[in-house]
C-alpha cells in the first residue's frame, strides 16, 4: 500500500516532482561544479605559473662540502661539473611526476667576430631516455617551455629533435643587432677546444642578460671546449604545494622533525621536499628554491584557492537555499492531500514517513541528474579556462550527496511541522 | 479609477501579509540571488585590481638604467618615478655596485636603501636582520660562505687604489694612507667597519653581493655616484606598463627603462587565465541561480491557482489577473533586490579582506543592475505560470481539479 501511494504520487503529480527534482538538480550541480573546480584549481593555477620559469636550480656541490658530508674518497665522484648521465635520475625521485621541465646548462665564453661572447649549451626540447635498474623512462623535456617569455621575433625556436646534431643557434637580440645578424645567418664561433660554424635558427628577446647571449645545442658547446658532458647547472620547473608550518620547520633543519612529520614532509611536494630528493638522487648536486618563483608561486596560489574557497561556500549556500525554499513550498502545496491522508485515519508518524520518501526519492534522481550535469560544468569551466580538462574527485560525489540529503530533510522541517499541526477538516473544509 | 487603484494597491498588501510564509520563501531565494549577482560582480571586477598587487611578490617588473656611464642622477631617478601614477607604485629602489674585496677575497659590493628593498624584492629570505644605519650589511649567503660569517658578526671592507695628486685625501684618516718603499708610489687601504646583520638567501645571483647603504657605499669608495640599476615595482597591466616606459626612455636621456620580460609576460598569461576562471564560475553559478529563482517563483505562483479561479469566476479579466500577480512579483524582484545588493557587497567585503587583506573597490553601477536582474528575472518567472493558470476553465480549479 505504502509503495503504491508513493508511486501514485509519482504518477499523478509528476510536473511537480519534476519541478522539485530540477531544483535539486540544478543545486547538485552547481555544488559538483565549484567543488571539483576548487579542488582542481590549485594544480591548474599552479601549471600556469609555470610560465615564470624555473624555481629549482641544481648545481654541484663543492668538493669539500662532499666529502664532508658524506665520507666518500671515491675519485669518480664529479664535483665541480654534473654528469650529463646523471640528470636522468631525477625522473626516478618520488616525486618526478611533479617535475614539469627540466635543462641542463653549461656555459663557455667564445669569440665572435674579434670580440667575446658568452654562450650557452642547453637542451631546447630534448628526448631523454634513462634506463635505472630494468626500468626505461622517458621524457621531452627542455628550456622550450623554462623561458616561455622569450619573444622569438625573427626565425623561429630551435627545434633540437629536427636539427639532429647539426649545429644550430639561438642569438639574444642586443648582441643580434650588435653583430647585424639576422636569422638563417650563418655565424662562426671560435672555443677554446675548436671552431663551429652555427646557422641561426631565431633572434629571441628576453628582456635581460640573455639578449646578450648565444644560446645552442649541448653537443655543439661540448665540441667548442673539448669537456664532453659537464654541466654546471640544472633548470628544474616543478609544481610544488605552498609552504606551510611544517615545510618552514623542515627549512631550517629535516633532522629536528620527528618520524612522523618527516615522512609527511617527504611525501609532500614542498619545494625543500623536492630539492631534498634531487640531491639524494645526485649526491654530488646541491638543489636550491629560487625564492623569487617559489615563493611567489606559493602566494598567489594560496590566494587563488582561499577565493574559489569562498565562492564555492557563496555557492553552495545559494543552492542549499535555493532546494530547501523549494522543497519546502511544494509540500506545503499538499496540504489538502495530506490532510485527506489524516482524515482517513493516517497517523502523523505515517503520513510524515510517506512525504518525506517521496522527497527524497525525487531529491536522489535530481541529484544523480545535477552532479552529472555538474560534472560538464566542470569541464566547460576547465576547457574554457585552462585547456584541459578538470579532474573529478570521488569525494566531492559523496559530499553533495550528503549535501543533497541533509538540505532536503532540513527543507522538509517547516513542512513536518505543518502535517502534524494539520487539522483535517480545516483543510477539507478549505476555511484555511 | 482611484478606488480601481486603492483596491489593486490593497490586494498586493493583503496578498504579500496574508501569505507571509510563502512570501518569505520567494523573497528568499531572490535576495539569495540578487546577493550572488552583486557580491561575484564586485569580485570579479576588483580581481585583476587585487591580483595584480599579488603579483608584486615576483619582484620588480621594470628597471631602469643609465644609457650614461656616470649611473642615474637622484634627479633623473625622482623625475622618472614620477611619471608613474602613485596608486600603481609599489616601490623603488636604486642599486650601486663597486669591486673591492675582504680578507683579500674579491667581492662585489652593493649600495642601496634598505628601507625600500622588501618592495621590489619581497622574496629575499634574510637570516636575522635587515640592515636599518650605517655601518651594518647584509651579506649574501654564497658570500658569507666564502667569508666563513654569520649574523653578528664583524666585517672590514677594503677599498685599496694608487692615490694620485688631484685626489682629494683630507677626510682620510693618515694611519691608511702608505708609500711603497720600493718604487714611491702613495697608495690607501681605505677601511669600513660593518657589522652583519644578516644574511641573505634567494637561490638567485642576489647571494653572490654584499649589500650596505648608499652612505657607506659613498664613504668607502671616496665618491658620489649615480646608481647602476633601479629597480621599480609597478602594479599595471602591461600595456601600460610598455607605455610608460615608452615615456620615461624617450624624455630622460639620462635614463633608458626596460620591461623586465620574465616577470610582466608572465604575469599578463596567468592574470588573464585567472579573471576568465572567475568570470566564467560567475556566469555559471549566476544562471544557476537565476533559474532556481525562476523555479521558486514559479512554484510559489502555481500553488494560488484557486485564487486566480474564483477572481476570475467573480468576473475578473485575464489582463487585471496577470497585472496583480506581476506588481506581486515585480515587488519582490525590487525589494530582494535591495537587500540581495547590500548583503552582496558585504559578501564580497568579507572576501576580500579575508584573502586580499584589502577593502574591495565600490562600483555603485552593480547595485541598479542586480536590481533590474532581480525585477526582471522574477518577472519573467511569475509571467509563465500565470499566462497558463489564467487559462483554466475557473470552475474546474475550484471544484479542486
Amino acid at each position: 500500500m505504502f509503495f503504491r501511494m508513493v508511486r501514485g504520487t509519482f504518477v499523478r503529480q509528476w510536473n511537480k516532482m519534476l519541478m522539485i527534482a530540477l531544483t535539486v538538480a540544478l543545486g547538485a550541480s552547481i555544488a559538483t561544479a565549484m567543488l571539483n573546480v576548487m579542488l582542481d584549481v590549485g594544480d591548474k593555477i599552479n601549471a600556469e605559473l609555470k610560465t615564470y620559469g624555473s624555481n629549482i636550480t641544481v648545481v654541484p656541490q663543492s668538493s669539500a662540502v662532499i666529502s664532508k658530508l658524506y665520507d666518500v674518497d671515491d675519485e669518480d665522484i664529479q664535483t665541480d661539473y654534473i654528469k650529463e648521465e646523471k640528470i636522468g635520475e631525477l625522473l626516478t625521485i618520488f616525486w618526478a611526476n611533479n617535475i614539469t621541465d627540466f635543462a641542463p646548462e653549461t656555459d663557455t665564453t667564445v669569440t665572435l667576430d674579434g670580440s667575446e661572447v658568452p654562450l650557452v649549451g642547453t637542451w631546447f626540447n630534448h628526448h631523454l631516455e634513462f634506463k635505472k635498474k630494468g626500468s626505461v623512462y622517458q621524457r621531452d623535456t627542455g628550456i622550450i617551455n623554462l623561458r616561455s617569455w622569450w619573444d622569438v621575433g625573427e626565425g623561429e625556436m630551435l627545434n633540437e629533435q629536427a636539427v639532429d646534431g647539426d649545429a644550430y643557434a639561438m642569438v639574444g637580440v642586443e648582441l643580434a643587432k650588435d653583430k647585424g645578424i639576422s636569422a638563417g645567418d650563418t655565424i662562426s664561433v671560435k672555443g677554446e677546444a675548436g671552431s663551429e660554424t652555427l646557422t641561426v635558427a631565431g633572434i629571441y628577446e628576453s628582456g635581460d642578460d640573455e639578449d646578450e647571449y648565444i644560446y645552442t645545442t649541448l653537443p655543439v658547446v661540448q665540441r667548442l671546449t673539448g669537456s664532453a658532458e659537464l654541466m654546471k647547472k640544472i633548470e628544474v620547473s616543478a609544481i610544488t604545494s605552498p609552504d606551510d608550518e611544517l615545510a618552514v620547520k623542515a627549512a631550517r633543519n629535516p633532522s629536528l622533525l620527528t618520524g612522523d612529520e618527516y615522512d609527511l614532509w617527504y611525501c609532500t611536494a614542498y619545494v625543500s621536499s623536492i630539492c631534498f630528493q634531487i640531491q639524494e638522487a645526485i649526491p654530488e648536486a646541491s638543489a636550491t628554491a629560487v625564492r623569487q618563483i617559489a615563493d611567489s608561486e606559493g602566494k598567489i596560489l594560496e590566494k587563488t584557492q582561499l577565493l574559489m574557497y569562498l565562492i564555492t561556500l557563496l555557492s553552495l549556500i545559494g543552492a542549499t537555499l535555493g532546494i530547501s525554499n523549494l522543497v519546502t513550498s511544494a509540500v506545503m502545496e499538499r496540504a489538502q492531500e495530506l490532510a485527506l491522508l489524516k482524515a482517513v485515519g493516517a497517523r502523523n508518524g505515517q503520513v510524515t514517513i510517506l512525504m518525506l520518501t517521496e522527497i527524497i526519492i525525487t531529491a536522489i534522481i535530481g541529484a544523480a541528474a545535477g552532479y552529472f550535469l555538474g560534472y560538464a560544468f566542470a569541464q566547460v569551466i576547465g576547457h574554457t579556462v585552462f585547456s584541459s580538462s578538470i579532474e573529478m574527485s570521488g569525494m566531492v560525489a559523496f559530499i553533495v550527496a550528503v549535501l543533497i540529503i541533509a538540505v532536503t530533510l532540513i527543507g522538509s522541517i517547516p513542512a513536518i511541522r505543518m502535517v502534524l499541526r494539520l487539522r483535517a477538516s480545516e483543510v477539507l473544509h478549505g476555511g484555511h | 479609477m482611484n478606488s480601481k487603484r486603492q483596491m489593486f494597491f490593497k490586494m498586493i498588501v493583503a496578498s504579500l501579509v496574508r501569505r507571509r510564509s510563502r512570501m518569505i520563501i520567494a523573497l528568499l531565494a531572490v535576495v539569495v540571488g540578487a546577493t550572488i549577482l552583486s557580491g561575484l560582480g564586485l569580485i570579479y571586477f576588483d580581481v585583476p585590481r587585487q591580483m595584480s598587487s599579488q603579483f608584486r611578490s615576483y619582484g620588480a617588473n621594470i628597471i631602469f638604467m643609465p644609457s650614461e656611464t656616470e649611473g642615474i642622477s637622484e634627479e633623473e631617478l625622482v623625475q622618472g618615478i614620477s611619471e608613474f601614477p602613485a596608486s600603481e607604485l609599489e616601490g623603488y629602489t636604486p642599486y650601486r655596485y663597486e669591486n673591492t674585496s675582504i680578507h683579500n677575497l674579491p667581492i662585489t659590493f652593493a649600495g642601496t636603501d634598505f628601507s625600500s628593498v622588501l618592495k621590489t624584492s619581497p622574496y629575499w629570505h634574510i637570516n636575522g636582520e635587515l640592515p636599518v644605519s650605517d655601518g651594518q650589511a647584509l651579506v649574501g649567503a654564497k658570500v658569507a660562505e666564502e667569508l666563513g660569517v654569520a649574523a653578528g658578526d664583524s666585517l672590514s671592507a677594503i677599498n685599496s687604489f694608487e692615490v694620485t695628486e688631484d685626489m682629494d685625501m683630507s677626510n682620510i684618516p693618515d694611519y691608511e694612507i702608505y708609500k711603497d718603499p720600493e718604487t714611491g708610489e702613495t697608495f690607501c687601504d681605505h677601511m669600513l667597519d660593518l657589522k652583519v646583520t644578516g644574511i641573505l638567501e634567494t637561490g638567485g645571483s642576489e647571494e653572490e653581493y654584499a649589500y650596505i647603504t648608499l652612505n657607506d657605499m659613498n664613504y668607502l669608495f671616496l665618491s658620489e655616484r649615480g646608481y647602476d640599476i633601479v629597480e621599480v615595482s609597478v602594479a599595471s597591466s602591461q600595456d601600460n606598463l610598455a607605455s610608460y616606459v615608452d615615456r620615461i626612455s624617450s624624455s630622460l636621456e639620462g635614463v633608458s627603462a626596460k620591461l623586465v620580460k620574465r616577470v610582466t609576460a608572465s604575469e599578463s598569461t596567468v592574470l588573464t587565465k585567472l579573471q576568465s576562471l572567475v568570470f566564467i564560475v560567475t556566469a555559471v553559478v549566476l544562471v544557476l541561480t537565476m533559474i532556481c529563482v525562476a523555479t521558486t517563483m514559479a512554484a510559489v505562483i502555481a500553488e494560488r491557482r484557486r485564487e486566480i479561479g474564483l477572481r476570475k469566476a467573480l468576473g475578473a479579466y485575464n489582463a487585471s489577473i496577470v497585472g496583480q500577480f506581476l506588481s506581486e512579483g515585480l515587488f519582490l524582484g525590487a525589494f530582494g533586490g535591495i537587500i540581495g545588493s547590500v548583503l552582496g557587497y558585504l559578501f564580497a567585503q568579507i572576501v576580500s579582506m579575508q584573502v586580499f587583506s584589502s577593502a574591495i573597490t565600490f562600483r555603485p553601477l552593480l547595485i541598479p543592475i542586480a536590481i533590474v536582474a532581480s525585477v526582471i528575472v522574477t518577472g519573467v518567472a511569475c509571467l509563465i505560470p500565470i499566462r497558463s493558470a489564467v487559462e483554466v476553465d475557473p470552475a474546474l480549479v475550484l471544484k479542486g481539479e
